[in-house]
């Protein structure tokens, strides 16, 4: 792959993430709970212990200096301490609930992606059929649904109508398990709904966008060649077809990651899931503010690295795209 | 002098008659499309209950002024159930179905107005303006704008104060209203300046800019109007848009209990412990709207989608 379109995105990678910060900076000087409001409200602080406060914070430098050492910190991981967990860095709070939600989203997106390319690619191929109706309605329900609603249908039903399933958090509390394996059982059993409302939630986009673009290569030359060579259709979808309409999706998965995340919050909320999910909308509820700006910051931060992962693989994909 | 002269106003009058055709004809291609119908009867029927809730199941029911007792089951008296304060969950999904709607009616508009602003004049200035302006753009795109919305909505509510009114609505509303609209430009502002971008090296515009009309005057009149259709095929996926991050935004809190969105209903469902008990008809009445609503507007914008986009009419 060539140097210069490595560099070229990594460098805008990295201004992207420049401006995050500085955006996050700005919102910060905005915000109702930064600490200078929070003194100038108090009627009762004296003039010299409000500028003592100022200079302990350094709020008395001028902004651009600020700025500077704002980015020093964030550079260096300080993101602050978190007004809700009292003392505890910013950072060793998302530190904690990171895992959880990795776990859930990670695992949503392979099944996601494995399933709405296989299905999106079969209704595409079998277009006008029974299957492709079918399969198109259900995916189209699945995308009009915000990820927790699938979740509250899946809670109802399955928790606590049947009770196949424990109805909340990530392992039953009070209980201690004899073995690695029983733990884990009681892992995978909390595990199973809130990753199954994810999985639903994205197999709809994929599905519809692999359709759409497997459709878009029935009419191509090279299909029509391939056919013509009497090649089983079966091999056709998968050695022709396939490869190239897949690239829509694979772009979408990166693109889609703050979506996902965003919308998936819900499905952790839903369920009680220890994970950045639940943590924002404690965070909210407190106007917790530094802990909702290191989550803004840390999933922009993905997000622009996923769509840096996304280009340089389509360039790796599609030679066309590196000019 | 031969020719007829045509007064203005008769020019005027033929130019209506001849749009009303074209747009008689437009809609009647779009309802011969059975997804573009079903879109339609679905958006008219959630229109009228938005229209006309009073007349439909009565006024808001309040803690004060609720009709039943607490987390009931669908009965004859309450077709679907009651919630935690024994309100009817009918006349709360009727009401909420216009707070949902005009919350995702207004943060269209904004979103749509900005979307398109920034796109014709990066599209027809081009230049360097184009340039910081695509970067701008681009930036939006990027970030996970639903974060950012849900920072921003707690930090203008506590600057404007939450139990204020603006227009009728609560604070609450309002600034969902604008944090929706603030954070989804950036896709619409990519596709008007695409279609801005080619306009700008037509004929008339060239034309136009002969006879000395100005930068300004040529974006009003001859830009804007090219780009109407796409504005409005782009409107109707911005709306499901607006609908699904309302509900979300409202879900994780950031609603208002006394005007009640279908969001807030299920955040109230949620947060009263009704789904591990069993209470199903807490959720689904609002949860069946939402997705009803977020369809048709998604079935509406590929039946347009089709009919503006020539190259794929042939391939169905």
């Amino acid at each position: 792959m060539a140097g210069g379109y490595i560099g070229r995105k990594l460098l805008q990678a990295m201004a992207t993430i420049l401006a995050i910060v500085i955006l996050n900076f700005v919102l910060f000087r905005a915000m109702p709970g930064s600490p200078e409001r929070v003194l100038l409200r108090n009627p009762n602080i004296s003039a010299a212990a409000k500028a003592e406060i100022r200079a302990q914070w350094g709020l008395d430098e001028p902004l651009p200096v600020q700025l500077v050492s704002y980015l020093g910190a964030t550079a260096q991981g300080d993101l602050g301490y978190s007004f809700k967990y009292r003392g505890q860095p910013v950072l060793d709070v998302l530190g904690s609930r990171f895992w959880p939600t990795v776990i859930l989203f990670g695992l949503g997106q392979l099944i996601a992606v494995v399933v709405g390319i296989a299905l999106g690619a079969y209704s595409g191929w079998k277009r006008g059929g029974v299957a492709d109706y079918v399969g198109n309605g259900i995916s189209l329900i699945f995308y009009s649904a915000p990820y927790f609603i699938i979740g509250m249908v899946l809670l109802v039903v399955f928790a606590s109508m049947l009770g196949w399933f424990p109805t909340a958090g990530m392992s039953s509390l009070g209980v201690r398990h004899a073995t690695l394996a029983d733990e884990l059982i009681d892992f995978g059993r909390h595990l199973f709904l809130p990753l199954t409302a994810v999985a639903i939630g994205l197999i709809g986009q994929y599905s519809i966008l692999m359709r759409a673009s497997i459709v878009e290569t029935l009419g191509d030359d090279y299909v029509t060649t391939a056919r013509a060579k009497g090649l089983r259709d079966g091999y056709v979808l998968r050695a022709h077809a396939l490869p190239n309409a897949i690239l829509p999706t694979a772009s979408l998965v990166a693109i889609n990651i703050g979506y996902v995340v965003a919308g998936a919050i819900t499905v952790e909320v839903v369920f009680n899931w220890p994970g950045l999910g639940t943590l924002t909308v404690e965070a909210l509820s407190a106007r917790d503010f530094p802990v909702l700006q290191g989550i803004f910051l840390l999933l922009s931060v993905a997000v622009v690295l996923a769509n840096l992962v996304a280009d340089l693989i389509y360039g790796v994909l599609d030679p066309r795209v590196r000019a | 002098m031969s020719a007829t002269t045509v007064s203005p106003g008769e020019l005027r009058a033929a130019r209506l008659r001849l749009r009303l055709r074209n747009s008689a004809s437009f809609g009647r291609r779009l309802l011969s499309r059975p997804e573009g119908l079903l879109g339609i009867i679905i958006l008219a029927f959630f229109s009228v209950l938005a229209a006309v809730p009073e007349l439909l199941v009565g006024a808001l029911e309040t803690a004060t002024t609720a009709s039943g007792s607490r987390l009931q089951p669908p009965s004859a008296a309450h077709p679907f159930g009651t919630d935690r304060l024994g309100r009817d969950m009918l006349n709360l999904t009727v009401h909420a179905t216009r707070i949902s709607m005009v919350i995702g009616l207004l943060a269209t508009a904004i979103t749509v107005f900005l979307g398109a602003l920034i796109g014709i004049v990066a599209g027809f200035l081009g230049g360097l303006v184009d340039t910081i302006l695509m970067r701008i753009t681009d930036f939006f795109l990027v970030l996970p704008t639903f974060v950012l919305a849900l920072i921003l909505a707690p930090i203008l509510l506590d600057i404007i104060g939450a139990n204020a009114q603006l227009f009728g609505m609560r604070v609450t509303l309002v600034v969902i209203v604008v944090v929706i609209g603030v954070t989804s430009w950036a896709s619409t502002a990519r596709i008007i300046r695409s279609q801005a971008l080619s306009l700008r090296e037509r004929t008339f515009v060239a034309r136009a800019r002969v006879i000395g009309s100005g930068s300004g005057q040529i974006m009003r009149r001859h830009i804007l109007p090219n780009v109407v259709g796409l504005v409005v095929a782009n409107a109707v996926l911005v709306f499901a848009g607006a609908i699904l991050t309302e509900t979300t935004l409202s879900f994780i809190g950031l609603g208002d209990p006394f005007q009640p969105s279908w969001g807030q209903i299920l955040y109230a469902a949620n947060a009263a412990g009704a789904l591990p008990i069993g209470a199903w008809w807490f959720m689904a009445w609002p949860a069946a709207s939402i997705i009803l609503v977020v369809l048709a507007f998604t079935l509406l914008g590929s039946a347009l989608d089709d009919l503006l986009n020539p190259r794929l009419r042939a391939r169905r």
